[in-house]
């Protein structure tokens, strides 16, 4: 098979793998509290916390808990992608495939990415509708170029944390735990600079607090040359994401073969 | 020509054993088996639960490594080719798992045409004709979840023929189904063999061994206690008779007697509703009914039978002398 | 009588004890204790500055006893429903039907070790609130303190019998439940003032549990006595009984509907 027709190939499972992880996402209660009903409680609680502040703060609440929705379901659901269809015993189908099983997995974190961002349209939805006005976002343009790294990012996230997951029960373990301490670490509500000096680094080596970074920023009218800034820390992180995904991706592949784990009883 | 080549395999399995001294435990799965199948063949590989048939079909299939010994089909490795190999060969594992449940029927076999990387407008003229063969035309759109297991077995079967391999593993493909489904599944497998495909089958069924299979392999404990065509097997016990006696009540006292007999072969008991029935391979045929039956004085028996041996009484025998 | 009455202690007693088993059984004990004592702690962390950035109010205790409090809802409705709904994932339930079990005795059973557990996880976050954000405890009548999170905690738990048994019709309980807890999170006042609310959310503030709770945990840390915060614990204590009480009514109503239309085993 020539370079083109393969890579014509691929681009057509991550489209199927896609669309089957929405139609099945559709009817998930779970994905459904994720990135609608979750955000948007904490994002009124948020609004009626505002009351007296500026109108200039509304727009951080959306983006705030629009984060919230990406976080969430990048860990619980992308976090999946991969020990999930070892549960329902479809992962040795998968892997019989000439499809490489991370292709598989772009399409399906890609999916669950752009779903996520449901839960910013529904908290800005839930802004119009608590305040009678819709709040606006003052840098269209960095915001959209923002909003689409983030999107990437979270994707390359989904890879890394997938394999993770299989690899080492322990870290999945840690799922439940992950989810505030990154509300927090990210900066998604409040600026990071309430927290204390030694968590900063922390902060740095999540994407997540990049993405919100850029995005606050972009909406909020902040300077561009921060904006930029945190894109381009976006940038550098999914490329060494990718990186360590693909040895991850080879690794887990052999280890289960070898060690009988493509499956769960 | 040899389609798939098995030497001296092996599967070790590390078990970790008791919960508070921890152990590591080695449990032999697969104990060095060889065996080779042609072009075209249908080869059943008989066994008791736990032999270790399903091992050597995730090592066939690539979703197993070796711990020795090798696989060669269609001339490539398994551990070395096996990107190669995956998209030349088919396969099904018994029970209802591998599928998505909340998609239906078409809709599973669309995305796996993508994973194989098969040309959409080929794919949507070829799901119809795999619906068709394996009798789901019907009930295509429906969602997985609602279909029955036979209906989920074929499925699989569709699903697994979907890029037309030349090789075929089936493991335990009648597994759980009632006799209608399991009747329906060995016609589609008769039909693929038809269309000269090369068949490897599991069972635990002898019936569907001797019906379906050109060549069987018996397995048991991890290896291969004997090989040859149906006929060549019953022929095992083919100077033996069986008798059968049927029994009431427990008879666990009696069989340590019994079998030290030396007109018995093998014995073995079937439970059939409120009676048992024992199963005794012997030489002496007719003639032993009468010290069996002294023997087992103060036991109820009802029907007492002498007949010919059949493929199960020579599958009996093979893994009863392992025990 | 006191035959009968010593067998509904036992079925009592058995439903605490199986059914906080059953809870071990899924989770791990060091994972169990992990999401116990630092799930408070992160949960905390967040609420408090967020409440405190986002509503430019200075005042953590505010925040700090809110969330603290917060934690009864967390094994008032996650485990008692859990507890509830356990049966069916095993499919014991059926068994427990066929059983003369007294109901009430069994379904009270299975909320009382959820009870203990959390008033332990209201401790917690008060200590948490103590060692990070200085919560001042100095002026605190404890007995009272004592009194108000026991009341708050059974509330909850009526709440949790009522999803629980809620669960038992629904498919999808873990749904249901997360988002009243959520919901809880902003109605019941812990982290905005329940005056500031739109007068249609106070009106939902005064129906469910936990309100009146934190608010007299408010008022008793803060030093006033328990004969100031009385009337609070009556109607929280009230709000625990109307709960169990409409659970109790849907569990004897589904077991009715149940075994009528065989539908036990149904998901």
């Amino acid at each position: 098979m020539s370079d083109l027709s393969n890579l014509r190939a691929n681009l057509r499972v991550i489209f199927s793998a896609a669309e089957m992880a929405l139609r099945s996402n559709l009817t998930d209660g779970f994905v459904f509290f994720g990135i609608v009903i979750q955000p948007t409680i904490i994002a009124l609680l948020a609004f009626w916390m505002l009351r007296d502040q500026g109108n200039d703060a509304i727009i951080y609440v959306v983006i705030g808990s629009g984060m919230t929705g990406l976080w969430t379901m990048a860990l619980f659901i992308s976090g999946q992608a991969i020990s999930g269809e070892r549960w329902t015993g479809t992962l040795e189908m998968l892997v019989a495939t000439p499809t490489p099983l991370y292709i598989v997995v772009i399409g399906k974190t890609l999916a669950n990415v752009l779903q996520s961002l449901v839960a910013m349209v529904a908290t800005y939805a839930l802004a119009g509708l608590v305040f009678g006005v819709l709040p606006r976002i003052l840098r269209p343009g960095m915001f959209t170029l923002s909003l689409f790294f983030a999107v990437i990012s979270y994707i390359s996230f989904g890879l890394i944390i997938s394999p993770l997951f299989v690899l080492n029960p322990q870290v999945r373990r840690l799922q439940n735990g992950l989810e505030f301490p990154v509300y927090i670490l990210g900066g998604f509500f409040f600026p990071i600079a309430l927290l204390p000096g030694w968590t900063t680094p922390l902060s740095y080596i999540l994407p997540p607090y990049w993405a919100a970074r850029a995005l606050h920023g972009a909406s909020s009218g902040g300077a561009v040359s921060d904006i930029l800034f945190a894109i381009g820390m976006m940038i550098l992180f999914i490329l060494i994401y990718g990186m360590i995904t693909a040895r991850l991706f080879q690794r887990i592949l052999y280890k289960a073969r070898v060690e009988a784990t493509l499956v769960r009883q | 020509m040899n389609v798939i080549e098995v030497s001296n395999l092996r599967r070790v399995y590390n078990a970790n054993v008791g919960a508070i001294r921890r152990s590591h435990k080695e449990i032999v799965a697969v104990d060095g088996i060889s065996f080779h199948i042609e072009g075209g063949e249908l080869f059943g590989l008989l066994g008791p639960n736990g032999a270790g048939k399903t091992t050597t079909v995730k090592m066939l299939t690539t979703m197993l490594i070796p711990t020795d010994g090798s696989i060669r089909i269609l001339g490539l490795d398994v551990v070395r080719d096996a990107k190669k190999l995956r998209s030349r060969i088919g396969f099904i594992y018994g029970g209802e798992r591998g599928l998505y449940w909340r998609l239906s029927g078409i809709d599973n076999l669309r995305y796996f045409g993508s994973l194989y990387h098969l040309d959409p407008q080929a794919t949507r003229k070829r799901i119809p004709e795999l619906l068709e063969m394996v009798g789901l035309s019907e009930r295509g759109e429906e969602k997985v979840e609602g279909y029955s297991r036979g209906m989920k077995q074929r499925l699989h079967v569709a699903r697994a023929l979907l890029h037309d391999p030349e090789v075929l593993f089936l493991d335990e493909p009648t597994l759980g189904l009632d006799p209608v489904g399991a009747r329906d599944l060995r016609t589609i497998i008769r039909n693929l063999q038809a269309e000269n495909k090369t068949i490897l089958l599991t069972t635990h069924y002898m019936l569907e061994a001797d019906a379906l299979c050109q060549r069987i392999a018996v397995i048991n404990k991890g290896k291969i206690v004997a090989e040859g065509s149906p006929a060549e097997l019953k022929s095992i016990v083919s100077d033996l008779s069986v008798i059968e006696v049927e029994v009431f009540g427990s008879v666990d006292d009696f069989l340590p007697t019994l079998r030290a007999q030396s007109f018995v072969d093998a014995l073995s008991i079937e439970n059939r509703e409120q009676k048992q029935v024992l199963l005794i391979q012997s030489p002496a045929g007719a003639e032993a009914v009468s010290p069996l039956l002294g023997l087992l004085a103060g036991v109820r028996v009802g029907k007492v039978i002498v007949r010919e041996p059949t493929l199960e009484d020579a599958y009996i025998r093979l893994v009863e002398e392992d025990v | 009588m006191f035959r009968t009455l010593n067998t509904n202690i036992r079925i009592f007693l058995q439903g605490a004890y199986l059914s906080y088993v059953a809870l071990f059984a899924w989770i791990q004990p060091a994972h169990y204790l992990a999401t116990k004592v630092m799930g408070p702690f992160f949960y905390m962390i967040f609420f408090v500055l967020m409440g405190a950035y986002i509503s430019g109010r200075n005042d953590a205790s505010f925040y700090v006893i809110g969330n603290a409090m917060q934690a009864a809802a967390l094994s008032g409705i996650y485990g008692v429903s859990m507890s509830i709904d356990g049966d069916r994932w095993g499919g014991t339930l059926i068994y427990l039907f066929g059983t003369p079990a007294n109901r009430l005795a069994l379904f009270l059973g299975r909320a009382f070790m959820h009870l203990l557990d959390g008033i332990l996880g209201v401790i917690i976050g008060l200590v948490w609130g103590v060692l990070i954000f200085k919560l001042d405890l100095s002026q605190t009548n404890f007995l009272a303190l004592a009194l108000v999170i026991t009341t708050t905690v059974f509330s909850t738990a009526g709440m949790g019998l009522m999803l629980g048994c809620l669960g038992l019709i629904t498919r999808n309980v873990m749904l249901v439940n997360n988002t009243i807890f959520f919901l809880l999170l902003v109605f019941s006042g812990a982290n905005v003032e329940v005056s500031s609310l739109p007068a249609w959310a106070q009106t939902i503030s005064s129906m469910v549990p936990l309100t009146r709770g934190i608010a007299a945990a408010r008022l008793v840390i803060d030093g006033q006595s328990l004969a100031m915060v009385w009337p609070l614990l009556q109607g929280e204590f009230l709000v625990g009984v109307i709960y169990a009480a409409i659970g109790f009514l849907m569990f004897r109503q589904f077991e009715i509907i149940a075994i009528r239309r065989g539908t036990l085993e149904a998901f």
